[in-house]
């Protein structure tokens, strides 16, 4: 009897204690799980912000966070377009060392604080201040960026650059060019040197984060601009696993999810409770080639590396490794970029490739390939497909071998010529803002590393002088022409093999609309509305 | 671990089977009948045999390439051709995992004999002769012990770098402090009986002792946990697997199989299925055995 | 008594010591530079050289250790490389979540395997042994990460029942994390506890007990459990370091936000102070709780007595 008292009363005791855990700490009670009124919108993405600091932004999927809360003087729209947003209309002097942009008058930050030229000012002395923590000026700062500000009136900003830089007003676009109130700094818990809550002009207002876990906003009441949010809340959920992702959108725990797993991608468009959307970007994806390499010397060939991109089969891969999430690159970037031109094609032709080396001497060489997993979409898989093409015209390749992704770009994507381990990398390449300043940066012998991140030691000195050209251009039709013509040298030289432009999958359930794609793989939740 | 504590039948009934076993005819070893005839062990047994016929018979049978890809077989359910179907770059999932069974198992004896070997000397040596040897060990062990052991490990392969060899470094390096500190306490109990100290004051070369003495001493309980510590090192390999720090692919191990396989959990979930149910399997057989031989071993029984 | 504790207290930051170390070490050898990691892709050479200055590691190797361990003697963890916060706070906003996986899996270890050893113990060589013992094996046999991506297949996937990942449904999302990171333990402790039992009721005492007419249900919990007890408690106290350990899989595989999670992003981001902070957390707590299994050992064990 006494015993099975004790036993029963260690049991309740034990129950209490399990529930205790139950209730403790962390559950979240929020609205998010199934109850969508046009009261929240849930969206599931990847990866956790390292910050929120317009300043330090580096991914763009911090980035659509905080262009939620604060917003550029010049934006794009989903065509690549430059359109006004805080400023109304821009300038460029004509000696092309400075810029005058003419603000918005009326725009107050959330905090109640004025929007205007100071507040501007301040902005991008912040961003290229060395104090500010992680501050990513990019090409607005460094040796050819702003040299200084001023704040000419309320209503009127000139940036004074260190060299004719065309195109300005498109480097602009980028989210660490966006404004916070200069007041919120120094209101906790931001700090001068680190924003974790942006104060902004924009449609939503910074709620609540929990670290790893989800970023909350809610609809800024006193928007200056036409367009309304149609959510009063949105929550960024973060959810590592595509797979999980993709749980979430079909069981409705999310209305919007980011990139699913790439295999489900067909079945997921067969669904009618979900909608697939894939969006525009500018992301080439390559295998780079190391045109200076010395291990195996053949690659310094044009003609062998043209072979080797008549060897593979571009459209097989994006049929089914990327299961139609891609197209075939037709130039050395995407076609979303301004100064784009169709190069040529590299059709498939293994015969053609076989000839190609052997007539070059090269049939059956030896080649090192290595790729990243899980950083690109489906790119181990694409490079398992590549080492397969390249066996079958003959050449011995070694791998792909694969390392986690700080330890690959320390290893094969940031390292000097002399430095080089491999033969071949995949790699993606993402401008910022569609300019082909950004994307022929990978041809630029000046960004050959250490100083940049051109990885093939590509160096062509008729092809640095026509970007060079180009980036101080000021004529838009000319610098177009000057693009162009570098990017068909490149093509015929080949330092890629060129795959093609991804793109960028992103899952709504069938209740809500309005959700777009921006060609720089942002995608834009802003203005969605229930159904 | 736990001291060794017999569970099976009472003494008298024990020796009365086994004379009847070893009268059978040719001499057997007790420890060996005893093995054998452990459930739990003969069990075990049973399973790695079966391990190892497999991967050995399997390749011969099914002539799949587990490495070489054919995108256009991808995804395929089980079927008479592909008996667990293809993976995600058409390769046959059964080859691989049977191919798997051999680096699981190399991983696993390879890092048990990195613990043994610099262990077994280590505890030797610390436990015998003590003084400041004794407590600088035993601080470095302390400081190897302050991770847990999956932490440990991921820690030095993030250092090392990935691959095969490195993953066998870094959990051999996990596996060594298990063992000195078994050695090192059989070491303390050999050092104070009788006779040792008398050979001491003989001027027996201490040597003689630990090998003759020491070592035979704490063979029973180092073979025990060799056994349980292949478990847990094939556990923590392919753990590192799963997160991508441990053998890389396209090699067919089952952790990196299996964290390959997340992505593809609601379409294919045999591909999750398959690998976690072979690592399952070998840690099962391994954890067994030692199981029998704890018993068999049980200095009690003898 | 206190003299115990205080030798145990002064021997453990040698060794704390030493663990500061060898993270420290082992991330600076890593490959990867922070600094050209974190500026991205876009990034001047001079931003980075900016970034480098920021996070101290253009400062000679020595400097950056002798830094390292004078903010460590104020108790200052240092600034994470990744989001510009106080690593202390980073720490401290995820451990709840981790504390709560943790101890829910210990609770539930503890209860169900003490249980489970004990029947198995009193009913010896029966079914119900059998089915124990089998069970347990299995436990300790089974991969963490499996067994969670398994019990997602079935439960959150077929039947729908239970949510995938997060933490944002209270109870719902925790139990099976829960169970994943649990069923180790559980089958140790069982194992345990079985083999520790059996050992006790072997015993002579036991018997005399048992002769004296004492009823068998009070020979077991008052006299065999309680001497069983103690190395029952030896492994209960191990058992939170693993699981500590297995918390880091059974984080990411169900997305749970606590610190195994911070520590895998933190080494893949080359987040140096993170990453030496949460091991060094871990350490702490470590050794902290291989204390007070020892002073739990003495309490339980009047026999026993520390100087």
């Amino acid at each position: 009897m006494r015993l099975r008292q004790r036993v029963i009363t260690l049991l309740m005791l034990s129950g209490l204690a399990l529930a205790a855990c139950g209730t403790g700490g962390s559950g979240q009670q929020s609205t998010t799980s199934g109850t969508k009124h046009g009261d929240t919108m849930t969206v599931a993405i990847g990866i956790d912000p390292d910050t929120l600091d317009p300043a330090a932004q580096t991914t763009t999927t911090a980035a659509q966070i905080v262009d939620m809360m604060a917003e550029t003087l010049v934006t794009m729209d989903s065509n690549g377009k430059l359109q006004p947003l805080l400023a109304t209309t821009w300038q460029q002097a004509s000696d092309g060392m400075s810029w005058t942009f003419t603000l918005r008058s009326g725009v107050k930050f959330t905090d109640g604080t004025p929007f205007n030229a100071a507040a501007v000012k301040f902005n991008f002395d912040r961003l290229l201040s060395p104090t500010t923590f992680k501050s990513q000026p990019g090409v607005l700062g460094g040796k050819t960026g702003i040299d200084h500000v001023v704040a000419v009136d309320d209503t009127h900003v000139q940036f004074f650059l260190k060299s004719q830089f065309s195109p300005f007003a498109a480097a602009l676009t980028q989210t660490n060019s966006a404004i916070i109130s200069p007041a919120s700094v120094n209101v906790a818990p931001n700090k001068p040197e680190v924003i974790t809550q942006p104060v902004g002009t924009g449609p939503y207002v910074f709620k609540e984060r929990v670290a790893s876990d989800h970023i909350t906003m809610t609809a800024n009441k006193n928007y200056w601009g036409t367009k309304k949010a149609n959510f009063d809340t949105q929550v960024y959920k973060i959810v590592p696993e595509a797979a999980s992702r993709e749980a979430l959108v079909k069981s409705g725990g999310a209305d919007v999810v980011v990139a699913p797993p790439a295999n489900d991608i067909p079945a997921l468009q067969n669904d009618p409770s979900v909608h697939v959307i894939l969006g525009p970007s500018d992301r080439t994806i390559q295998i780079v080639i190391n045109t200076q390499d010395s291990t195996q010397p053949l690659l310094q060939k044009p003609e062998v590396r043209q072979a080797l991109n008549y060897a593979i089969d571009k459209n097989a891969i994006i049929k089914t490794v990327m299961f139609g999430a891609a197209t075939p690159l037709s130039g050395p970037m995407a076609n979303s970029v301004f100064g784009y031109c169709q190069t040529g094609n590299y059709n498939y032709d293994p015969n053609k490739a076989k000839s190609m080396l052997q007539a070059a001497g090269a049939s059956g060489m030896s080649v090192k390939l290595v790729s990243p997993t899980g950083r690109y979409v489906q790119d181990i898989q694409v490079a398992n497909a590549v080492a397969g093409y390249l066996r079958d015209v003959g050449l011995k390749v070694d791998g792909p071998g694969t390392v986690d992704w700080p330890t690959y770009v320390a290893t094969y994507a940031s390292v000097p010529p002399a430095l080089a381990k491999t033969d071949l990398h995949l790699l993606g390449w993402a401008p910022a803002y569609l300019d082909a300043s950004q994307s022929l940066q990978q041809f630029y012998s000046t960004q050959i590393p250490p100083a940049g991140l051109e990885s093939s030691y590509y160096k062509n000195p008729q092809v640095d002088a026509l970007i060079a050209k180009g980036n101080s251009g000021t004529d838009q039709n000319q610098r177009a022409q000057d693009y162009c013509n570098a990017a068909k040298m490149v093509w015929s030289d080949a330092p890629w093999i060129f795959l093609y432009n991804q793109k960028y999958p992103f899952v709504t359930t069938s209740k809500v609309t309005g959700v777009t794609g921006l060609p720089n793989e942002k995608f834009v939740t802003t203005w969605a509305s229930p159904k | 671990m736990s001291t060794p504590v017999s569970v099976t039948a009472d003494a008298p009934a024990e020796q009365a089977r086994l004379l009847e076993l070893t009268s059978a005819g040719r001499p057997q070893s007790r420890v060996w009948v005893r093995l054998r005839t452990h459930p739990s062990a003969l069990v075990g047994m049973v399973i790695l045999a079966l391990y190892v016929f497999l991967s050995a018979v399997g390749p011969l049978l099914l002539r799949y390439d587990p490495v070489h890809q054919n995108l256009a077989d991808a995804f395929l359910p089980s079927s008479l051709t592909h008996p667990l179907g293809t993976d995600d770059l058409g390769r046959d999932e059964l080859i691989r995992i049977l191919y798997g069974t051999r680096y699981t198992l190399v991983l696993g004896f390879a890092a048990v004999a990195i613990g043994v070997g610099i262990g077994l000397p280590l505890g030797a040596v610390s436990g015998y002769f003590g003084g400041w040897l004794d407590l600088l060990a035993q601080r470095v062990m302390d400081i190897l012990l302050a991770f847990p052991n999956i932490l440990l490990a991921l820690a030095l392969v993030a250092t090392l770098g990935v691959g095969l060899q490195n993953v066998i470094i870094s959990v051999g390096i996990t596996s060594i402090p298990v063992f000195v500190r078994l050695v090192r306490a059989s070491a303390l109990s050999v050092r104070e009986l009788p006779y040792v100290e008398a050979g001491r004051a003989l001027g027996v070369p201490s040597i003689v002792v630990l090998l003759r003495h020491v070592v035979p001493n704490s063979l029973a309980p180092v073979i025990v946990q060799a056994s349980l510590q292949l478990g847990a090192a094939i556990l923590i390999a392919a753990g590192l697997g799963f997160l991508g720090l441990g053998v890389q692919a396209p090699t067919p191990e089952w952790g990196t199989m299996l964290g390959a396989s997340r992505n593809y959990i609601f379409s294919d979930p045999n591909l999750a299925t398959f690998p976690g149910l072979a690592i399952f399997g070998a840690v099962l057989a391994f954890n067994l055995l030692g199981d029998g031989l704890r018993d068999a071993l049980d200095p009690r029984l003898k | 008594m206190l003299t115990y504790v205080i030798r145990r207290l002064l021997v453990a930051i040698p060794t704390l010591l030493g663990v500061a170390t060898v993270v420290f070490s082992l991330l600076r050898l890593l490959p990867g530079d922070p600094a050209n990691l974190i500026a991205g892709p876009q990034a001047t050479p001079e931003s980075i050289a900016i970034i480098r200055h920021q996070l101290g590691l253009d400062l000679p190797l020595w400097q950056q250790y002798l830094a390292f361990l004078g903010r460590l003697l104020h108790g200052d963890l240092g600034i994470s490389s990744r989001t510009g916060q106080p690593v202390l706070q980073e720490i401290a906003v995820r451990a709840p979540y981790t504390a709560e996986l943790a101890l829910c899996s210990l609770v539930l270890a503890v209860v169900v395997g003490i249980a489970a050893g004990v029947v198995a113990a009193t009913r010896r060589n029966t079914g119900a042994d059998l089915g124990i013992s089998s069970s347990a094996v299995f436990g300790v046999s089974m991969p963490v990460y499996w067994l969670g991506l398994m019990l997602i297949v079935v439960f959150a996937v077929r039947l729908r029942v239970l949510p995938a990942a997060g933490n944002d449904e209270g109870v719902a999302s925790l139990v099976l994390p829960t169970i994943t990171l649990a069923l180790f333990s559980m089958g140790l402790v069982a194992r345990q506890t079985r083999s520790a039992m059996l050992e006790v009721l072997g015993q002579d005492f036991v018997r005399t007990a048992r002769a004296k007419g004492a009823g068998r249900r009070s020979v077991l919990i008052r006299h065999a459990l309680r001497n069983a007890l103690l190395p029952i408690v030896t492994t209960i106290g191990l058992q939170f370091g693993t699981l500590l350990g297995g918390a880091v899989i059974t984080e990411s595989v169900f997305a749970w936000p606590g610190m195994g999670r911070l520590l895998l992003d933190s080494i893949s981001a080359r987040d140096y102070p993170v990453v030496q902070g949460v091991v060094l957390m871990l350490a702490v707590a470590f050794i902290a709780i291989n204390l007070l299994t020892d002073l739990v050992y003495a309490y339980v064990d009047p026999r026993i007595r520390y100087s």
